[in-house]
């Protein structure tokens, strides 16, 4: 995660590349080797395998006896062809949208705002960085519990404000749930969002806003003419670890949800959790993680390309 | 004027800092405050902001007395502690041979670090159980450990790998000159510099297979080998609307994040952010 921001501004990159050559003795790959063996076969490996699966039959049988019939692709048309997985993808596109969009821009609101001097600055930075390292089994609960739609918090609070006039059961309408959903991951991401983009800010020289500020650019003008475009590297990197991350969301609906009500907040991988793990389909299971993975793929080449074109111009 | 302008910002951004403060005090305060109430005053409409009266009652049914919870908590300390101690193993010996040697397909392997954490973790969960049904390995520590370093080695290495970028290329030769041995250079010289990366690294890799979710709910199916997020999820459907139980062994299982920050928040900000800020 750090190394693209570091590669933006390349800094580490020049002091590796000050150093004298010398020839690189063969014991230098015996330290990395050890990691890139365990990530090869932790990783590397089971992913290969998902996609051997996902040509195969496999179900609880074969789970435990081993084997599983090729059948080709067999599985893909099966998963393509389903409902519940083109709802998944759907609902899975409309949830990473709107939580990134809104994570990046209170991301944004955040940062620009602990950008300035004023008292209980570090304890507030350090209450957002808790809720992003707040487990999600822990926050998933609590949320559940404020929204609970007899005795939550939230209906109290908006019912006080006479913002309400009836209870809202949040997790068992389709809509809300998927809004209440959201809220909670936006909760969790906007911090992280934050602190990449705080650093992005703190990085733009403070004698760029004093020459904006000498030829009398208003406040706006400075946002919008010095901060966006100076933040946008950053931003573009920020944007492509929130989707990634939110992409692959489990806990949090999981947890809230269980996916539902009905399939409404059924993602891919709760889809893809549910069709190994509950009806025991597991190559269609991998079938399904096999077709979600393209997407993030698909996302971070594209990211990398123009990383690299940047680069040269 | 220009100074009573400068002072509405202030106060602006103070009023501004509180409402948010509020967004994020008021789901851990509501969690601690329910953990601490009477079962009968959940139900209270409208709620109590307060407890009243104080009961530590959930604490003691939902987490001193039930085995399950604290099986759960011993389990993930378990999990925790040998998963700090493999991803520092093999992280440290990595980030620093990253760092200190011009190797071929350098950025080869730190773009497969990176790609690695972009892999939903479904992905890997889902062969991962096939693979360990086979081997015997479902609801061992082993296959629990293995899963969590995975997630926690690529971070590792990408957060250590700057603090061997700072060692100068000359007090590592020096060291040579004087008969050091590549690995004893490393351990002698090295290591001392990048103590506390490492201490970022264990917080980050405890914490991370503390609260990890996905591999525990999928590699895990007895309930004596489940670690405390599992048990967790499960106590929503057991305990139905018990919610003063299930916040109570929310706010245990939140207490290592809390300590965290209270005593080592330098190292988990710093490690964290390291990356980011020190370009």
């Amino acid at each position: 995660m750090t190394t693209t921001i570091e590669r933006r501004t390349g800094a580490p990159a020049t002091t590796a590349a000050a150093r004298p050559r010398q020839r690189v003795p063969l014991t230098a790959y015996l330290f990395v080797l050890p990691a890139v063996i365990f990530l090869a076969a932790t990783v590397l490996y089971p992913l290969v395998y998902n996609i051997d699966l996902s040509f195969r039959d496999v179900g609880l049988k074969e789970i435990v006896s081993g084997g599983g019939t090729w059948v080709g692709l067999d599985n893909y048309r099966e998963e393509l062809g389903k409902d519940e997985f083109r709802s998944a993808l759907a609902i899975s596109m409309v949830y990473t949208v709107l939580s990134v969009g809104v994570s990046f821009a209170c991301g944004l609101a955040l940062a620009v705002f602990l950008n300035r001097r004023f008292p209980g600055r570090n304890l507030m930075r350090s209450l957002l960085l808790i809720a992003w390292v707040l487990p999600t089994v822990v926050s998933a609960n609590v949320w559940r519990w404020m929204l609970d739609g007899s005795y939550g918090l939230f209906n109290t609070v908006l019912g006080a404000l006479g913002l309400l006039e009836q209870e809202v059961f949040w997790l068992v309408e389709p809509v809300t749930a998927l809004v209440a959903v959201i809220a909670a991951t936006v909760w969790s991401t906007a911090p992280f969002a934050m602190i990449l983009l705080l650093a992005g800010l703190q990085s733009i020289p403070k004698t760029v806003y004093e020459a904006a500020r000498i030829d009398g650019a208003g406040a706006w003008h400075r946002f919008s003419r010095i901060t966006v475009p100076m933040l946008r590297p950053v931003s573009l990197t920020v944007l492509l670890l929130l989707f990634v991350t939110t992409f692959k969301t489990f806990d949090t609906i999981y947890l809230m949800t269980r996916g539902g009500p009905g399939d409404a907040t059924t993602i891919l991988p709760i889809h893809a959790y549910l069709e190994a793990f509950q009806f025991f389909r597991f190559g269609e299971g991998a079938a399904a993680t096999t077709v979600m993975l393209l997407i993030p793929l698909a996302l971070s080449l594209f990211y990398f390309r123009s990383l690299r074109r940047e680069e040269a111009a | 004027m220009r100074i009573s302008r400068a002072r509405l910002a202030t106060a602006l951004s103070m009023v501004l800092g509180i409402a948010l403060a509020g967004v994020y005090v008021v789901p851990v305060y509501w969690m601690v405050a329910t953990s601490l109430k009477q079962p009968a005053d959940i139900f209270a409409s409208p709620p109590d902001l307060i407890p009243s009266p104080l009961t530590v009652r959930a604490y003691a049914d939902s987490v001193l007395n039930s085995s399950g919870v604290l099986r759960g908590l011993a389990n993930s300390t378990i999990v925790g502690v040998a998963t700090t101690l493999v991803t520092l193993a093999l992280a440290l010996p990595a980030a620093y041979g990253l760092a200190r040697f011009r190797l071929r397909f350098v950025n080869a392997f730190l773009l497969l670090f990176l790609v690695v954490q972009m892999i939903p973790a479904i992905n890997i969960a889902l062969p991962m159980f096939v693979i360990f049904s086979r081997l015997d390995m479902v609801n061992t520590y082993t296959g629990l450990v293995l899963a969590n370093s995975s997630l926690a080695l690529p971070l590792a290495v990408t957060v250590l790998r700057p603090y061997f970028l700072t060692v100068p290329g000359e007090v590592v030769e020096a060291a040579r000159v004087d008969g050091c041995t590549q690995w004893s250079a490393f351990l002698r010289v090295a290591l001392p510099v990048s103590v506390p990366g490492i201490v970022t690294v264990a917080v980050v890799s405890f914490l991370g297979a503390w609260g990890e979710f996905v591999f525990a709910l999928a590699l895990t199916t007895r309930a004596e080998m489940q670690p405390v997020s599992v048990v967790l999820a499960g106590l929503t459907n057991a305990f139905g609307t018990r919610w003063n139980d299930v916040m109570a062994v929310s706010a245990v299982v939140a207490l290592p994040i809390f300590l965290t920050f209270l005593f080592l928040q330098r190292f988990v900000v710093g490690g964290l952010t390291a990356g980011a800020s020190k370009s």
